[in-house]
């Protein structure tokens, strides 16, 4: 199965930037606007690298990583966090096992193509019926 | 090689990256290297490959009751502390999560202990709050060097900042340096330890 990258910002212009960027070094990506929507995915099936903006309305990234790490879908997605915030919330102290790296807005293209390439080779191959 | 160096890493957010930094054409070096990078469990095989790919040092997944080999590079798995017994024996142990989380870092630098013709060298590297300060107050304490990685090249200068603040970390450094710095210490330490075995024989 392919492997995928699921963007979540409330902003249209990061995830319009993000998908681009991303779609030109091949990769598959999904937008999504809400941490809603991300569960959402989650339980639709999606297996990949998430990339979560922290600042979102009525759900932000830290609830929704801690959502996705309560009703079980942690394991088998990687999450980074992608956010203009420089000093990490304290939230993010007690969902560090959760979080494998945290990319700064503005970002350079390449370094963000150059992070994704490196973690997306992490995830474990996924068969379809698991 | 003599197992008598032993390096005791600890990374979070932005580790695997910066891991890869250090650890890219590192030579087999004689010591042994403790990695506790807090991750998913689901990935621990993945880094440890990934890791492994880069330098001809033996990377693997730690086992409980393994003992410390030069030129060999544990990582701990996630969901169990790791401590080294008697700077020899590498223990996995469960536990309540240190600094929210398992393993902790703290935990495998605290089980380290004084011991002649034993060197320690604790680093901690990128990652958000305090994991691995303890543990350097203590490696330092015990006559061990440690560095922290600089602001700079660090994802979340977090972990790396808390060391520092202790003011037991010797040198703060870029992974390159760490790199270079690594290698240079087990050469010194590892000349100085054989002149004190020939001394002594």
């Amino acid at each position: 199965m392919e492997k995928k990258v699921m963007v979540v910002d409330d902003d249209p212009a990061v995830l319009r930037t993000v998908k681009r960027i991303l779609e030109s070094a091949g990769f598959n990506v999904m937008p999504v606007d809400t941490g809603t929507a991300c569960l959402e995915s989650l339980k639709q099936g999606f297996h990949g690298l998430i990339l979560m903006d922290v600042i979102m309305p009525e759900m932000d990234g830290w609830d929704t990583i801690q959502s996705i790490v309560d009703q079980g879908f942690a394991k088998g997605n990687i999450i980074c966090m992608l956010t203009a915030k420089e000093i990490p919330d304290k939230r993010m102290d007690q969902l560090k096992e959760y979080i494998l790296d945290y990319i700064t807005k503005p970002f350079a293209a390449q370094q963000l193509i150059d992070i994704v390439t490196e973690y997306i080779d992490y995830l474990p191959s996924i068969k379809k019926d698991d | 090689m003599n197992n008598r160096i032993i390096v005791v890493i600890g990374a979070s957010a932005g580790g695997p990256r910066i891991l890869k930094s250090i650890f890219t054409d590192l030579p087999v070096l004689n010591c042994s290297i403790v990695i506790v990078q807090h991750m998913p469990m689901f990935i621990n095989d993945s880094i440890a490959h990934s890791l492994d790919s880069c330098t001809p040092m033996d990377v693997h997944l730690a086992n409980d009751n393994e003992p410390l080999k030069p030129g060999s590079v544990y990582l701990i798995p996630s969901g169990f502390h790791a401590k080294i017994t008697r700077n020899r024996l590498l223990r996995l142990v469960q536990g309540n999560r240190v600094n929210y989380v398992c393993p902790a870092v703290d935990v495998t630098m605290m089980s380290l202990v004084r011991e002649s013709g034993y060197q320690h060298i604790g680093i901690v590297l990128t990652g958000m709050g305090r994991d691995g300060a303890d543990g350097i107050r203590h490696i330092k304490s015990i006559g061990g060097n440690t560095i922290a990685q600089d602001e700079k090249s660090s994802i979340i200068f977090g972990m790396p900042k808390e060391a520092i603040i202790t003011g037991s970390v010797d040198w703060v450094l870029s992974p390159n340096q760490i790199h270079q710095k690594l290698i240079e210490m087990v050469k010194v330490i590892t000349l100085v330890q054989n002149e004190s075995l020939e001394k002594n024989e």
